[in-house]
């Protein structure tokens, strides 16, 4: 973000940190880290009849680093988990995560698998959780609101805390 | 409508008896498969000649995998074979003791069995013999353990235990 610098506080300044996250929510390149059936709802989701490019979602991103927003829709194993890592570390900050459908949020009916990672979270962080055995694309409708609202309040100095500098009275 | 050549399981197990007398000790009906429970000794050499004798040409091996029966019967390996020109379908079933986990490799024969056997190898915990590369296949290379045991603990049930009914004991749908 080349707006903030150390010498201007604008994100501080209401109007403009409303037009920065107002942009910033609504035009979230996707990616979609497809790793089971809850991929073929993302996909639904992304077509002419749930339509989330209406809610500002864009699909898809050419690969991680062009992506704003990564959705892990599916089981995730722990011989895959080093791909999501990189994966995520490949994204520019600011990122966001969206843990799609059971499995990634917590394992799902795979919870006691001895080769399925119980959550996603414990890979990446994440932002919102989906829940459903597939979520039907309006819960990733759903989900993607969540997030927007989220990136609404979102002060971006804070969460990027190594700009810092006193605030101005 | 069954081909001409097409054996039946009756066919197998008198063909199969007839070669190897007592090393094939049954000859099971499945659905229309034939299933023979071979020694371990002779393993390979039933495969080898369900493979070649052009009355069974079994030349499409579908797939090798094991059973746990537990702590005193050991595991049963299957190879299940099919012949593309007959269109009758072959088992061939091994006991394998838990203690000495060893069989003849076949991927000799299949390169299909190759990778079935590398997965039965590390589900399972058998050894292929003359396998010409017993590595893992799909486990990760860091991970311990055969998870296909029935003795092999997960970790997720040793911190909560199973929550439903245990198989067996159900309740009755009504």
């Amino acid at each position: 973000m080349g707006l903030i610098t150390e010498k201007t506080q604008l994100t501080r300044i209401q109007p403009v940190k409303f037009i920065l996250n107002w942009g910033r929510r609504y035009s979230l390149w996707v990616m979609n880290f497809g790793l089971a059936c809850c991929a073929i709802e993302f996909i639904a989701a992304s077509t002419a009849k749930n339509d989330f490019i209406r809610l500002g979602v864009i699909p898809t991103a050419h690969g991680p680093r062009q992506a704003d927003l990564l959705v892990v829709a599916g089981t995730l194993t722990d011989k895959m988990a080093p791909a999501l890592k990189r994966v995520y570390e490949q994204m520019p900050d600011p990122k966001y995560v969206i843990s799609f459908g059971s499995c990634s949020n917590c394992g799902g009916p795979y919870w006691d698998s001895y080769s399925v990672t119980k959550g996603v979270d414990q890979i990446v962080p994440i932002d919102v959780y989906v829940p459903g055995c597939p979520p039907r694309p309006e819960a990733l409708l759903h989900g993607i609101l969540e997030l927007q609202r989220k990136i609404k309040d979102e002060d971006i100095q804070e969460k990027f805390g190594a700009v810092t500098q006193p605030a101005v009275s | 409508m069954p081909s001409p050549s097409q054996l039946s399981p009756d066919d197998v197990a008198s063909r199969l008896r007839a070669r190897f007398g007592d090393d094939v000790s049954d000859v099971a009906d499945q659905h229309g498969h034939a299933v023979a429970t071979v020694t371990r000794e002779r393993y390979h050499d039933v495969c080898r000649f369900v493979r070649d004798e052009p009355e069974f040409a079994c030349d499409y091996a579908d797939f090798t995998s094991a059973v746990d029966l537990g702590e005193e019967r050991g595991f049963e390996v299957l190879t299940h074979l099919f012949s593309t020109a007959h269109h009758h379908n072959v088992r061939v079933r091994v006991a394998v003791p838990r203690d000495d986990a060893v069989l003849a490799s076949v991927s000799d024969l299949w390169a299909t069995c190759d990778w079935h056997e590398r997965e039965t190898a590390e589900m399972f915990g058998i050894r292929f013999e003359g396998h010409p590369m017993p590595v893992k296949l799909l486990l990760s290379e860091p991970f311990e353990g055969h998870p296909m045991r029935k003795d092999f603990s997960l970790m997720t049930r040793e911190a909560k235990p199973w929550p439903g009914a245990v198989e067996g004991e159900e309740d009755e749908e009504a």
